[in-house]
C-alpha cells in the first residue's frame, strides 16, 4: 500500500524527522481559509511518479494565485490517475538537496540504506547513490556509515544521521517495504527538512498494523475497479489490453499460460491467479470477474489440479456456461478429481483439452479469429 | 540417491492441527513420509492422523530423533516457529507458509544462515524425492522417480512440467520448490551445487520467472562450476513492467528482473532455455544420458 507524500508526513513527523507544515485541501476554495505565510508550493497529492515533470507542484505568490492553480491541480491526473488532493506547504529556502531511503534488497536478504548527496528528480538513475547494507541487528553506526559516504562532516554528518535513524524506526515498526525522503535539505537557514515523502506498507503486514487498518480501500486509487474487486475476494488479478481472458491456479502457472497465448499469436487479457485450493464458489468468482472486462472474447482456464479439485472447478464452469450460453470458455482441466470433473461437464458443451498447447492454439483461434 | 531428504527422513509437522496442517500431514503420510510428531503449543496429546502432537519442538525432537520440519503455521507465527526449530537443532526447515512479512523473512533466514540451518521456502510446495519422501504440498502422484533433478520457484508450474517429464517416461532425483517471495531460503545456487554433487542426478531443470537476479546469478555459477546439463524455463515474458503477479517475488522492478535479461543470461551461460513448458522435456531428451522408456 503506498501512502500518499501527506501521510508519510506525518507519520515522520511523530518521530520527529521535520517535514514544511502543511495543510491539504480537497476543493479550490478551500485555499481562502488557510492559514499559510506565502508563496506557498502546491502540490498534487497522486499514486504515480513523474509528478513534478507532469506539472503535478506548482508555487503560488498569494491567495488568488493559489486559487487558480488548486482550480487547475484538482483536476489534473497523472499517467491516468486522478489526483486525490492537494498539499499546500509553506515555500522553503533551499540550500542543499539530498536523496536517502530505506528499503529491501533481494539478492543481499538484507535491508538497505541508500543516500546521495545529489538529492532530486533524477536520482533513480544517477551513479552518485550509495549503499549500506544493514548486516545484522540495525545500529545508528549504519546512519553514520551513510553519511560519510554521501561525503558530509561534522555537523551535517550527525543531522543527517539521526534522520536516518528515524526513518529506520518507522521502517521497521511500520513493516515498510519503502521509506524515502526526496529531497532531504539543508536550508538557508541551517536546519534540515523532508521536502518529499514516500511510503509503501508492505502488503502481508498491514493486518498486523492497527495503525493502518481501513487504510487500503483509499489507497488504491492506480487499479480498476475489477482488479480492487478481486483483491477484496482475495484474487489476483492484474488487467492487460488482450481479448483472451486467463483463469490459472498459481503464479507461476498463469504466467507461463500468459506467455503460451502471446507465443500462439493472442494478446492475455489479463492475469488471474485463483490460488491453491480454488472451490466453486472462488472459480464462479474468478469467471464472472473476467468476463465483466468488456475487452474479453474468449476465457481460456487452465487448472492443474495438485490440491485444487477439478470437480470443484468444474461445477463453476457448468453453471457459469448455463447462465452465459453465448460466452466461449476453452478449458484445460486436469489432475485431482478429473473424471468426476469430466462427468460434471457432459452436455454443457465444454470439454477439457488435456494439452495445453492445443488448449491455448484453440483459445487464440476462436479469439483472435484471422 | 537424491539430495536433502530421502525415505530415511524424519520429520515433524509444524502447526499440524491447523486446517492445512492436517490435510497434508494424512496426504504426506500417504505417500509414505516419515512424519514422526507434530507441534501445536498448548494441544499435547491430540493426534493427527495417528501421529502424536506435543507442546513444543524440543519434546517432539527428542522423542523421535526428527532433523527436518515442515512449517503450517499462519504467516505471522512463522517467525517464531522458525526460531523455535533453530534452537531444537533442526537441520532442514521448509516453510509452505504463504503471505509473511519480508520483516519477518530477513530475521527467518539471516538467523539460519547464521546458525548454519538450511531453510526451504518461505511460500513454496516444498521437496519431493520421488517414491521415498514429500515434504510439503507437492501431488505426489506426478511424479516418478528418476534422474532429472528439479529447482522451481513456483508451485503449480513445477507440477505442469513435473507431469510432462513423467508422462514421457523420464522420472525426477528430487524437486525443490524454492518459494515465491523476495526473500527465501536454498535458491537456485544452493541447489544447483547439491544436484551437481549428486550421483543420482543426471541433468538439472531450472524454473524460474521475472523479478529479482536470482536467475542471472544462476547462470553466471552454471558457466563456471556446474558440470551436468541444465535446462531453464522463464515464466513471465508478457508480464508488465511495476505490477506484482501473483508471487509476492514476480515484479520487475526499475528495469530490473525481466524475463529477456534472464533468458539472455542462460543463453550466454550455453543452457538451453525452453519457450514453452512442454519443451522442457525435448530439451531434457536431447541431454539425458540413459535410455528413456515410454
Amino acid at each position: 500500500m503506498k501512502l500518499f507524500e501527506y501521510e508519510a508526513k506525518t507519520i515522520m513527523s511523530t518521530v520527529g524527522i521535520p517535514v514544511p507544515n502543511g495543510q491539504t485541501i480537497k476543493v479550490a476554495e478551500e485555499v481562502f481559509n488557510l492559514k499559510v505565510n506565502y508563496p506557498v508550493v502546491i502540490k498534487c497529492q497522486v499514486q504515480t511518479g513523474g509528478r513534478g515533470k507532469a506539472g503535478g507542484v506548482k508555487f503560488a505568490n498569494n491567495v488568488d494565485e493559489a486559487y487558480e492553480i488548486a482550480k487547475k491541480l484538482l483536476t489534473l491526473e497523472i499517467n491516468g490517475i486522478k489526483t486525490s488532493c492537494l498539499l499546500i506547504e509553506p515555500k522553503t529556502e533551499i540550500e542543499k538537496e539530498l536523496y536517502v531511503a530505506i528499503t529491501l534488497d533481494r539478492g543481499k536478504k538484507c535491508h538497505i540504506l541508500l543516500g546521495s548527496s545529489e538529492g532530486g528528480v533524477e536520482i533513480e538513475s544517477s551513479d552518485s547513490v550509495k549503499i549500506v547494507p544493514v548486516k545484522n541487528n540495525y545500529s545508528p553506526y549504519f546512519g553514520r556509515k551513510l553519511a560519510k559516504e554521501m561525503g558530509l562532516e561534522g555537523q551535517k554528518l550527525t543531522m543527517v544521521s539521526e534522520i536516518i535513524n528515524k526513518l529506520y524506526f518507522l521502517y521497521e515498526n511500520h513493516d515498510l517495504d519503502l521509506a524515502e525522503i526526496n529531497p532531504l535539505v539543508f536550508t538557508k537557514d541551517r536546519k534540515i527538512i523532508a521536502l518529499d515523502g514516500k511510503m509503501t506498507v508492505n502488503d502481508d503486514a498491514i493486518d498486523r498494523q492497527p495503525f493502518f487498518q481501513g487504510w487500503e480501500i483509499n489507497h488504491m486509487t492506480d487499479i480498476s475497479e475489477r482488479e480492487l474487486k478481486a483483491k477484496i475476494a482475495g484474487l489476483n488479478l492484474v488487467e492487460l489490453s488482450g481479448k483472451i481472458g486467463i483463469i490459472c491456479n498459481g503464479a507461476g502457472l498463469t504466467m507461463a499460460t500468459m506467455d503460451l497465448v502471446k507465443k500462439h499469436g493472442g494478446e492475455p487479457a489479463n492475469f488471474l491467479d485463483v490460488g491453491g485450493g480454488a472451490n466453486e464458489s472462488r472459480v464462479r468468482r474468478a469467471l464472472k470477474l473476467v468476463a465483466d472486462n468488456p475487452n474479453v472474447k474468449i476465457i481460456l482456464v487452465n487448472i492443474l489440479g495438485g490440491i485444487t479439485a477439478c470437480d470443484e472447478v468444474a461445477k463453476a464452469l457448468k453453471a457459469f456456461a448455463l447462465e452465459n450460453p453465448d460466452r466461449k470458455i476453452v478449458v484445460r482441466l486436469l489432475g485431482n478429481n478429473q473424471d468426476k470433473a469430466n462427468e460434471i461437464m457432459k452436455g454443457t458443451g465444454i470439454k477439457s483439452i488435456d494439452d495445453l498447447d492445443q488448449a491455448v492454439k484453440e483459445a487464440v483461434a476462436l479469439g483472435e479469429p484471422a | 540417491m537424491s539430495i536433502l531428504i530421502n525415505k530415511e527422513t524424519k520429520i515433524i509437522v509444524q502447526g499440524i492441527t491447523g486446517n492445512m496442517g492436517k490435510t497434508h500431514t494424512a496426504l504426506m503420510l500417504k505417500y509414505g513420509t516419515k512424519i514422526v510428531s507434530g507441534v501445536t503449543p498448548g494441544k499435547k496429546g491430540q493426534e493427527v492422523s495417528g501421529v502424536k502432537v506435543y507442546d513444543t519442538i524440543a519434546e517432539a525432537k527428542e522423542k523421535t530423533g526428527a532433523t527436518v520440519s515442515c512449517i503450517f503455521v499462519p504467516p505471522y507465527g512463522v517467525l517464531d516457529a522458525a526460531y523455535e526449530a533453530y534452537d531444537a537443532g533442526i537441520e532442514l526447515v521448509v516453510i509452505i507458509t504463504e503471505g509473511i512479512p519480508p520483516h519477518d523473512e530477513v530475521k527467518i533466514i539471516r538467523r539460519a544462515s547464521e546458525l548454519g540451518i538450511k531453510v526451504i521456502g518461505p511460500n513454496c510446495p516444498g521437496i519431493i524425492t520421488p517414491g521415498e519422501c514429500l515434504i510439503g504440498i507437492h501431488p505426489g502422484i506426478i511424479y516418478k522417480p528418476g534422474k532429472v533433478g528439479m529447482i522451481s520457484r513456483s508451485g503449480t508450474l513445477t507440477y505442469e512440467v513435473a507431469l510432462a517429464l513423467s508422462n514421457a517416461g523420464i522420472g525426477q532425483s528430487t524437486c525443490i520448490g524454492i518459494g515465491g517471495d523476495p526473500v527465501i531460503g536454498l535458491g537456485f545456487i544452493e541447489c544447483l551445487k547439491l544436484f551437481n554433487n549428486d550421483p543420482a542426478t543426471e541433468a538439472i531443470v531450472l524454473m524460474g520467472e521475472i523479478g529479482g537476479t536470482a536467475e542471472e546469478e544462476a547462470a553466471e555459477l552454471i558457466k563456471k562450476e556446474i558440470k551436468k546439463p541444465v535446462v531453464a524455463y522463464i515464466a513471465g515474458r508478457t508480464a508488465p513492467p511495476g505490477k506484482r503477479m501473483g508471487h509476492a517475488g514476480a515484479i520487475i522492478s526499475g528495469g530490473k528482473g525481466t524475463a529477456e535479461s534472464k533468458v539472455k543470461a542462460f543463453k550466454e551461460a550455453k543452457v538451453e532455455v525452453a519457450e514453452v513448458p512442454s519443451e522442457v522435456v525435448d530439451l531434457i531428451k536431447k541431454v539425458i544420458k540413459i535410455p528413456v522408456k515410454v
